[in-house]
């Protein structure tokens, strides 16, 4: 659409409208990274200062006696696999769903749309006394397939809205030429897939890097992720120097989407219109 | 494609969904219907009790202990209560008492601050009372605002336009749990927020302390986190919207206004209804600003609400009939969607 043509008054109004916009977005961001480099008396003064001088004593302090080092590896193994399978059996599922036309492809679309809208405490809810119960407490793998399994209906709809796009005629002169139906998805359909796999890739990750509720209950002390270690900071009781540390773990895991969105901006939009826009 | 490929392409998916979503779903509902305590008896414990010079006195008391089984562990013992979790987590009983107190007051404004107030006693309640508030005061503001920011974007030059809506897709991106704290630490007593708000002699806020201005901050965090989602879906929106009409419109003389009142607003209608369906959606599990805002006597959320009762008070059975009651709440919520997914499927084949 073109945008209309304004006056003067009209024109300036809608920059500083913007503007204001741009502000208030980021204020709490480049507020938390400032006062990340600080020192406890700077950062909580009254009033405020704007200027102070900088340190990188939290961030050193965290890394390196912390361990925070140990969070961010649990988190990259964590989100690492749970990518990984969740985008491998999400695309299987999705693709199949994309190319069946029976009532039972609907009614599990349907299902999926319920789990996906499942808040995480209710599941939780269910881990908990189970999980003790198994004895599969605080483990990598126990937290990731929760992960994957969420993952799924979300990952699921958002795939086959791009097989949607896929045209048929490309599977069914696989299927002519001899392939079945695994030969022409591995090697017919993947191939062109890989711009949705990787937007699809991005949400998964999303899902599990800022997942705080299930991870925090479900792994305990050095297994914990670095969303869910940002607990241990942030007790109601806690002393200042003690919330710097946490201000600076905040900002180390922001860093990363931070990073990602800039990088990622066009895919991320993608996926989020893909579902809406078309329908 | 074939049934049995069909199955052999979703098994794994399937299962996964099955074994840790669906069938948490019916251990909610058992451990809802469920009651579960240590078993205890009543058992005559000896104790030596010293009285002087080294004599002692044995005493003989009947305490409650804890049943052991052969390894030595506490029995616990499960019992079907029925309904009784359910009834508590909602307080019939003192629904139905405060209706028939308020039965012999004449007056509909007393009957209604009675019921408001028996409802703002019960946690479920007025967990509920806050979602709802906050589910309803964000819709409406992040889709006029959303709208407008779309507007604006589309007017200003094309490189400029990655930077707007890479900056505007931080809000809700970033780790909830990290931009709730960020908001946060604006709004902690001496924080920029505060301060400002001080120094331009507006006066002193405590924003964290008081009931109407913790739920303000909540809300504001809300349409902050939110209004980026509806901004990329209308701003792509826009982008689809055809040009014929909108230069006939401007043959026609329509104003500005007139064009996106009769012809943007009624082409991007369905954005709208997906962005509110979606976004209902979302506000019913609203937790980290609760939880990290620390505001759950003033605003809870029925989220929060299940959590503390299942993390911090330990009642599995209690937070089970939370649950069970939420679940019923997001089936409701998602009926208008299923119908229409049910019309479009219907109508592709």
């Amino acid at each position: 659409m073109k945008p209309a043509r304004f006056n003067v008054i009209t024109q300036t109004s809608i920059g500083l409208g913007l503007w204001f916009w741009f502000f208030v977005a980021l204020l709490p961001f480049f507020w938390m990274f400032t006062i990340s480099l600080r020192k406890p008396v700077d950062a909580f003064s009254t009033p405020p200062k704007l200027f102070a001088p900088i340190t990188f004593e939290n961030f050193r302090y965290i890394w390196v006696e912390d361990g925070f080092w140990q969070y961010a590896i649990n988190t990259t193994i964590v989100t690492a696999l749970t990518v990984v399978i969740s985008l491998t059996i999400a695309c299987l599922a999705a693709y199949a769903l994309s190319r069946y036309r029976g009532a039972l492809g609907f009614w599990l679309l349907m299902a999926a749309m319920v789990f996906r809208a499942m808040p995480h405490v209710v599941l939780l809810t269910a881990y908990r006394p189970a999980f003790f119960e198994l004895g599969i407490w605080s483990r990598y793998e126990t937290l990731i397939i929760v992960l994957v399994a969420i993952n799924q209906p979300f990952t699921i709809w958002m795939l086959r809205a791009f097989f949607m796009n896929i045209p048929q005629d490309l599977d069914e002169a696989a299927l002519v030429d001899g392939c079945n139906r695994w030969q022409a998805f591995f090697r017919v359909i993947v191939p062109v897939m890989w711009p949705g796999i990787i937007t699809a890739g991005l949400f998964s990750f999303l899902l599990a890097y800022n997942d705080f509720i299930i991870s925090s209950q479900l792994m305990n002390g050095d297994m914990a992720t670095m969303t869910a270690a940002l607990g241990n900071y942030m007790g109601q009781n806690q002393s200042v120097v003690r919330l710097m540390h946490g201000i600076a773990g905040a900002v180390s895991i922001t860093i990363p989407i931070v990073i990602l969105v800039f990088l990622f901006q066009k895919q991320i939009v993608s996926g989020m219109t893909a579902g809406a826009v078309k329908g | 494609m074939k049934r049995s490929t069909f199955f052999s392409f979703v098994a794994p998916s399937l299962v996964s969904m099955l074994l840790l979503i669906a069938l948490p779903l019916v251990a909610i509902v058992y451990l809802s219907l469920h009651q579960s305590f240590t078993k205890t008896e009543l058992r005559e414990v000896k104790t030596e009790v010293p009285l002087f010079g080294g004599l002692t006195r044995e005493v003989v008391r009947t305490v409650p202990q804890s049943v052991l089984d052969e390894n030595g562990n506490p029995v616990r013992v499960w019992q079907y209560v029925g309904g009784e979790n359910l009834r508590n987590a909602l307080d019939i009983d003192g629904l139905e008492s405060a209706l028939n107190v308020t039965a012999t007051i004449r007056w509909p404004r007393e009957f209604i601050s009675a019921l408001y107030g028996e409802i703002s006693d019960v946690a479920f309640w007025s967990a509920l009372e806050f979602t709802l508030l906050y589910t309803f005061v964000t819709t409406p503001i992040i889709l006029i605002l959303g709208f407008g920011l779309a507007l604006a974007t589309n007017r200003i030059i094309k490189p400029l336009r990655g930077t707007v809506v890479s900056v505007t897709l931080l809000p809700m991106i970033v780790t909830p749990v990290v931009s709730s704290l960020a908001v946060y630490w604006l709004f902690i007593d001496g924080g920029v927020v505060t301060a400002t708000l001080e120094a331009v002699g507006l006066g002193k806020f405590y924003f964290l302390a008081d009931p109407f201005t913790i739920r303000a901050v909540i809300i504001a965090f809300g349409v902050w986190f939110a209004a980026p989602f509806a901004f990329i879906i209308l701003y792509a929106g826009l982008q689809t919207v055809p040009e014929d009409p909108i230069e006939a419109a401007i043959i026609d003389g329509a104003t500005p206004w007139q064009r996106v009142r009769y012809i943007v607003i009624p082409y991007l209608s369905p954005l709208f209804a997906v962005i509110t369906l979606i976004h209902v959606m979302d506000s019913y599990r609203v937790f980290e600003p609760i939880l990290v805002f620390g505001s759950s006597v003033f605003a809870n959320s029925v989220q929060y609400l299940t959590y503390y009762t299942l993390v911090f008070e330990g009642n599995i059975h209690k937070a089970a009939a939370y649950a069970v009651l939420t679940v019923i709440g997001v089936v409701i919520l998602l009926i208008p969607i299923m119908i229409r997914t049910y019309k479009d499927q219907k109508a592709e084949r």
